[in-house]
């Protein structure tokens, strides 16, 4: 048998991966990525011959004055109740925010609005506002104008999580199956019905485990707020630091990790299990 | 026979200047087992998603029962949905709720919203829904959650979901594309044994003609948004498909 041959011989196009003007755009869109990451390391002024030394430095300082950590000072029962306190300003924060974020979610999704004129860039403002402020920027503020306490805190926390919690619900949303909703929007449902019955239960395992992970990250924000005056365990850290109680401090910042990566396990756990139950 | 449904110079664009339908006259009497077939892309399940208005048309009229759909406003329209049941190619099942609350979504339209929040069905609706799992033969399975059927058990409880509405009429969307032949030729029959039964016309999508040919009692054929052929499928033969399918008669 011979080779198959082409009837007519007719001119075949060469075929490159690369042609001139894209290839172009390539090297110079990785050329400037490389130009600036320079230039930006270059404002840092890192000298590299005090590097070995900054870690020695570091390593004394932390032996002399934080080491060892007054563990008694963070069992204190004033401490751990502050500890209490931060679990509830982080528990009710998520919780109202979850309440907000989950409407918010609905109108701000593109897919499933009831409209899109109007509520879809509503609820899309709102969100958006919540996320463009810094949790910090949020609490001081709230500080200033509600005073110290629990209640500034917890408003900054609700915010935050309505930021958080209402942009990735909303693209859960937006990732749902479309023919479910067109059969219930045709059986007379109305939008009300079609998200509670097509939309929901598609994203029932998405949302809770956006539920849990939302509050692991409330939690650790709400571990700090405290330094700035919003209630909870950072109110010590910032009482130690003031005092220059280094040792005190390095205790705070310990149990302070150890809370955040114990919650963290937790809310892997939770949502793991729970993702295996109904999902 | 009176016609239940008259469709009237139907024009659809989804994008400005490409109409998609352009201008449909057809009617649904009240003893129709109506085929729509056509090649691919030719329009048949944006005219079925009209009737219903799924999709917004651009033009005409659509008069069910004598009332022009296409006039109604939002609540108006949702309450004519009731009347009309609607059968999917991928089933369009709520895979995460069982089977006999995907029957009862059927309902949605008769339920209170606050009712509905709480699936709390009426009784009538509950013993309905089992009744027509029953009859479509999926009794064993109420409480299995609907992703554990298989394609012509869950083309089954589309079926349900569809007749618990009460409808006048039923519109089908290629109800077999995504089955094996055998069950596709099952999944045909009950849905004529069940048209016959509950008395009620069904328009009805299907790619497959030889199947359009044994089910319906009309057939209506598109190409590129235009009827090229309207009536009964004795009347079919070579030459008329290959018109309706602009291919050479070998
Ligand atoms: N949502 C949409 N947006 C834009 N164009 C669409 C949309 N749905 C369908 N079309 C276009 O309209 C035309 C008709 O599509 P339609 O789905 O009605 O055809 P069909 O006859 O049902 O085809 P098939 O047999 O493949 O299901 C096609 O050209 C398609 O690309
Ligand atoms: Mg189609």
């Amino acid at each position: 048998m011979n080779a198959p041959v082409c009837a007519v011989a007719k001119p075949l196009p060469e075929w490159r991966r690369f042609r001139f003007p894209q290839s172009l755009y390539k090297y110079a869109v990785a050329l400037a990525t490389l130009g600036f990451l320079a230039w930006s390391l270059d404002v840092l002024r890192i000298d590299v011959e005090r590097l070995p030394g900054i870690l020695g430095r570091m390593f004394e300082v932390l032996s002399d004055r934080y080491w060892p950590p007054h563990v008694h000072h963070v069992l204190e029962s004033a401490y751990i109740d502050a500890v209490i306190d931060t679990f509830q300003m982080s528990y009710v924060a998520t919780i109202l925010g979850l309440l907000i974020a989950m409407p918010l979610a609905w109108f701000g999704s593109f897919n499933m609005t009831p409209s899109r004129r109007f509520l879809y860039p509503a609820a899309r403002l709102i969100v958006m506002a919540c996320r463009s402020i810094h949790e910090m920027i949020w609490i001081i503020l709230l500080v200033a104008i509600i005073g110290f306490g629990m209640l500034p805190g917890t408003l900054a926390m609700t915010l935050f999580c309505v930021g958080f919690a209402g942009k990735l619900l909303a693209e859960a949303v937006e990732a749902i199956r479309k023919g479910p909703v067109e059969a219930v929007r045709a059986s007379g449902a109305n939008k009300l019905q079609v998200f509670v019955f097509a939309v929901l239960p598609q994203v029932r395992v998405a949302w809770t485990g956006i539920a849990i992970y939302t509050w692991d990250v409330v939690f650790r924000a709400a571990t700090v707020v405290g330094f700035f005056g919003a209630g909870g365990m950072g109110h010590f850290l910032r009482e130690s630091v003031q005092r220059v109680e280094s040792q005190q401090v390095a205790a705070i910042v310990l149990s302070i990790v150890l809370i955040v990566f114990v919650a963290e396990l937790l809310s892997a756990w939770i949502r793991n299990s729970i993702s295996r139950a109904i999902g | 026979m009176p016609a239940i449904l008259e469709v009237q110079d139907l024009r659809v664009s989804y994008t400005a200047g490409r109409e998609v339908l352009k201008g449909i006259n057809f009617t649904v009497d009240a003893d129709d087992f109506l085929a729509i077939i056509g090649p691919s892309g030719s329009g048949k399940s944006t005219l079925i998603r009209c009737v219903n208005r799924l999709v917004e048309p651009s033009g005409g009229q659509i008069l069910f029962e004598g009332r022009d759909l296409l006039k109604l406003g939002e609540s108006k329209m949702r309450a004519e949905r009731r009347n009309i049941g609607m059968i999917f190619q991928e089933f369009n099942l709520i895979e995460r709720l069982s089977v006999i609350d995907n029957v009862l979504t059927g309902r949605l339209g008769y339920t209170g919203t606050w009712r509905s929040l709480f699936r709390a069905f009426s009784k009538d609706d509950i013993r309905n829904a089992v009744r027509l799992l029953d009859r479509v033969g999926l009794i064993e399975h109420l409480d299995k959650r609907a992703d554990q059927l298989s394609g012509g058990q869950r083309q089954r409880v589309g079926i349900a979901r569809a007749l618990i509405q009460n409808p006048k009429m039923l519109l089908v969307d290629e109800p077999t594309s995504s089955l094996d032949p055998k069950i596709a030729r099952e999944v045909m029959t009950l849905i004529r044994e069940i048209a016959r039964e509950f008395n009620v016309p069904v328009l009805c999508n299907i790619h497959d003609v030889d199947l359009a040919l044994e089910f319906c009692s009309r057939v209506i054929g598109l190409q590129e948004g235009t009827k090229r052929f309207d009536g009964p499928p004795s009347e079919i033969d070579k030459h008329v498909l290959a018109d309706i399918y602009s291919m050479e008669v070998l």
